[in-house]
């Protein structure tokens, strides 16, 4: 603990830059130290407490409740839409579900507290962050679009087909960060679990084993999730009449 | 619910363009919410006002008005784009509301005043329409007739639809509502987007299928000379108002009222504005 109170010595400096440059970020640094502090503490504790209860039950109830939270903070994004909330966190929770649940279907990881709680942790980190852009751009291309989705109504299209390129467009790019991510692993850029095992001293073979499980994961989980939501959400903007609503 | 269809919306496109079709609206008005983002309510506007009309079978019927007259909402109601808020229209002696909207929207074809495509070829585009209907053989012939019908060359097929004119990128959306086969064709000022000689082309393209394919017309625009050139009959909307409905060159020479008289004099707008 000493070693993490060191560490402030970094965000005074921070503070200290940014008052000096009059970037008036001081106050949000501080306030998201001492949250960032409060809650990983919390879940510190947490974790201690359930990896020891080993009951599976447990890890269910909090992987509901990380879905819970990932859903309200994602269905922000959809303001006007109704029933915004139950699609986010039922796309997300379908990504994160199936992908785990294919995993531990294969044996490839155990159905230990220790396992299940960080993969899944990352899982919907990952689709929360996808579903909020695909959520963004399926509104912003829905807008920009209108005049074609209009023609392929009139022509006789259902309101899924008259919006298909606006779903694969919204898609795709909620998914651009993470295929990038792919695309730079391991050259620029060193993921976060790799890099938390070998600082642990695990080997680096091992540690990049697990990395890439867990990067599979991701893209998986985050495209169920964001084709969900794109598939789910489109549908309020139309009605069932295959009009689409104005914007 | 399953909803039975009228017998001219379950016609074959190659058999349903010898089916014209009357249109008519009963009491038919429209309101749209919208925000007053100053004063941070909803509101709501009247677009159109109880209009009580129609249409003949295979005619050529102008809507002549000035911008936010209610013109182009007024088209979007016959092919359910908007369902009106008052009335009803009736198409073929059937409520438009009682058919199956995608059967309805294959016998109603449409061009936008702004050409909109999908991504892909002229063909693509061309035969989007009966592909989505299920048709699967000779599309390729169909996608070249109905090229041909708009005066354009099979040549053009696989160019992607950016690469066109205006005019040409208007063409090919007429070719796309054609490849339909619809008994009814509304356009949304067609030819706003194009130069005189283009216009004058596509205007009498349009006078040309509607004779030849015996189409119930739907032509909307502000400009009082091509309604004249267009129209048989024309109808001048301002403010959701219908404020005239005659023969066209009557509404033009015999105006029945003294705002039609102001509006075709060229007067109406100073009027408005001064």
């Amino acid at each position: 603990m000493v070693d993490v109170v060191l560490a402030l010595v970094l965000v005074a400096i921070a503070v200290a830059l940014s008052r000096v440059k009059g970037l008036n970020l001081e106050r949000d640094i501080l306030l998201g130290t001492l949250r960032a502090f409060a809650q990983l503490m919390a879940i510190g504790y947490l974790l201690n407490f359930i990896f020891d209860l080993h009951r599976l039950e447990l890890v269910f109830v909090l992987l509901v409740v990380m879905v819970l939270i990932g859903g309200q903070t994602s269905s922000r994004r959809a303001k006007s839409l109704r029933g915004r909330f139950l699609i986010a966190t039922c796309a997300i929770g379908l990504g994160t579900f199936a992908t785990l649940g294919l995993l531990i279907g294969l044996g490839i990881i155990a159905t230990q507290p220790r396992y299940l709680i960080p993969l899944a942790g990352m899982t919907i980190g990952n689709a929360t962050r996808t579903c909020s852009l695909a959520l963004e751009r399926l509104r912003s291309e829905l807008t920009s679009r209108a005049g074609e989705v209009e023609a392929a109504l009139a022509l006789g299209a259902t309101s899924s087909q008259a919006a298909q390129h606006v779903i694969r467009a919204a898609v795709r790019a909620a998914m651009v960060p993470l295929v990038d991510t792919l695309k730079i692993v391991g050259l620029i850029q060193f993921p976060g679990a790799m890099t938390g095992m070998i600082l642990a001293g695990a080997q680096p073979l091992d540690a990049v084993k697990i990395q890439l499980i867990i990067m599979y994961m991701l893209v998986a989980a985050a495209l169920i999730a964001s084709l969900s939501i794109a598939l789910l959400v489109i549908r309020k903007y139309f009605t069932r009449d295959h009009q689409l609503v104005v914007l | 619910m399953t909803r039975e269809l009228p017998v001219s919306f379950c016609l074959s496109a190659s058999t349903r363009t010898d089916m014209p079709m009357r249109i008519v609206f009963e009491g038919v008005g429209k309101t749209r919410k919208y925000y007053d983002s100053q004063n941070s309510l909803w509101r709501q506007q009247v677009v159109l006002r109880d209009l009580t009309f129609q249409v003949e079978d295979a005619e050529v019927f102008t809507i002549l008005g000035p911008s936010g007259a209610g013109k182009s909402t007024l088209l979007r109601l016959v092919n359910r784009l908007e369902d009106p808020s008052q009335g009803h229209i009736m198409l073929d002696g059937h409520l438009a509301s009682s058919i199956d909207v995608i059967a309805l929207r294959r016998d109603v074809g449409m061009v936008f005043q702004l050409p909109a495509f999908f991504p892909g070829t002229v063909r693509e585009n061309v035969i989007y329409g009966p592909k989505l209907h299920g048709t699967k053989t000779g599309l390729d012939g169909l996608a070249e007739t109905c090229l041909a019908a708009v005066g354009l060359s099979p040549d053009l097929l696989g160019r992607r639809t950016q690469d066109l004119s205006v005019g040409q990128q208007q063409r090919v959306c007429l070719a796309r509502a054609l490849a339909n086969g619809p008994a009814i064709l509304l356009l949304d000022e067609p030819t706003s987007a194009l130069d005189l000689s283009a216009t004058l082309a596509m205007e009498r393209l349009i006078a040309r299928l509607a004779v030849e394919r015996r189409l119930t017309v739907l032509f909307v625009s502000h400009d009082l000379e091509q309604v004249r050139r267009v129209g048989q009959r024309t109808m001048l909307l301002i403010d959701g108002h219908m404020v005239e409905l005659s023969e066209t060159e009557a509404l033009f020479t015999q105006p029945q009222s003294d705002l039609t008289r102001r509006f075709c004099a060229g007067l109406w707008k100073e009027e408005k504005h001064g």
